[in-house]
């Protein structure tokens, strides 16, 4: 917009040939400021190849603008965007909404999802015995398993009571029989004792452990 | 034969747009309103036509275009871009509003009448004057 509206802006005439050249044109007023292009807009031609010598002189200049014009077009243009941009989010809006609308049909009348809540709440229920049992079954687990350990705990205890009371028999019964050993103070006492008590173990045993008191050749 | 398709789609982002796709043959155009990537060549492959535009005036002075509205809606609302021609013939036939440039070629093209007007006006009534002034003097004259 703004190199349109320095075009518009009256300015020193390049060339005094422009001045006759424009003549008594659209907007006499004006003496534009315009530069001639430098570079001409591209053709047949490549950007290599020479401009043609009926070209020499030829200065080629933008088209002329008229700002009040330009004004009024602007203005045209703000207007017809702001339409434009209304009418688009209207449309846009309106595809959502059947696209939403789509997506509420598929997903099936009221029926359906009226049974849909009464299977899932049903499963719900199922899903919550289900729990109840599992849980039940476990502590029941839980509850043998203790009862169990307990149990071993107890027979445990038990046996080393009765191996601590067996060894304490032991150890009380070796007591008295240590009150008949012969010790080095005793030794020369029941040295003594023997001596006096001769013994007669001239005797047979059988299988049984008896005393034979009968021999074969008697 | 190369298929560039998804190549010139996947590159860098092109975006949706209605343009018109020339058909027809030689002296004889016929455009088909279309829906296409921006990307594609003018007359390649397109998502869906939306109308037709014949150029040239009919029997009876008329240029006519057919247009399906429904989906124009449906594309404008999913975001897709108008050319400036396909905008121009939007406005005219009723659809959106008026193109700013239509306006302006009109205005323009009425004062251009009306200053071709006026120089056939007073020439003529300048010519017409002092030809009614010495038609009578050489009238008079013997």
């Amino acid at each position: 917009m703004l190199p349109a509206l320095r075009r518009c802006r009256p300015g020193p005439v390049p060339l005094p040939a422009l001045a006759a050249a424009l003549g008594p044109g659209p907007f006499p007023a004006l003496c534009p400021g315009w530069s001639p292009r430098a570079v001409p807009a591209r053709g047949r031609k490549s950007r290599h190849d020479p401009p043609a010598k009926s070209k020499v002189g030829r200065v080629k200049l933008p088209p002329p603008v008229d700002p009040e014009e330009l004004l009024v077009v602007l203005e045209r243009y703000r207007q017809h965007r702001l339409v434009l941009n209304a009418l688009r989010a209207e449309f846009r809006a309106e595809v959502l909404q059947k696209k939403r609308e789509e997506r509420l049909a598929a997903a099936g009348s009221l029926e359906e999802q009226e049974e849909h809540r009464r299977l899932m709440a049903w499963n719900d229920e199922e899903n919550a015995r289900q729990r109840a049992r599992r849980e039940e079954r476990l502590r029941k687990q839980e509850e043998e398993e203790k009862r169990k350990k307990l149990e071993i705990a107890e027979k445990q205890a038990r046996k080393m009571e009765a191996f601590v009371e067996e060894k304490e028999k032991e150890v009380l019964q070796l007591q008295e029989e240590a009150k008949n050993f012969i010790t080095l103070e005793n030794l020369e006492a029941r040295i003594e004792e023997c001596l006096d008590n001769p013994r007669n173990y001239n005797f047979a045993i059988d299988k049984d452990g008896r005393i034979v008191k009968r021999t074969v050749l008697s | 034969m190369v298929q560039l398709g998804s190549c010139l789609l996947r590159g860098r982002g092109g975006n949706v747009v209605i343009r018109f796709a020339l058909g027809g043959c030689t002296n004889r155009p016929f455009f088909r309103i279309v829906v296409a990537n921006s990307r594609r060549p003018r007359d390649g492959k397109y998502l869906e036509q939306l109308g037709c535009l014949d150029p040239l005036p009919n029997a009876h002075g008329e240029k006519v275009a057919g247009l399906n509205l429904e989906r124009l809606r449906y594309w404008l609302g999913c975001g897709a871009q108008l050319s400036r021609p396909a905008e121009k013939l939007l406005g005219l036939a009723g659809f959106l509003p008026l193109h700013p440039m239509t306006v302006t070629a009109a205005e323009r093209l009425r004062r251009q009448r009306q200053r071709e007007q006026q120089p056939e006006a007073s020439p003529a009534d300048s010519t017409a004057g002092p030809g009614t002034d010495t038609a009578p003097g050489t009238d008079t004259a013997p």
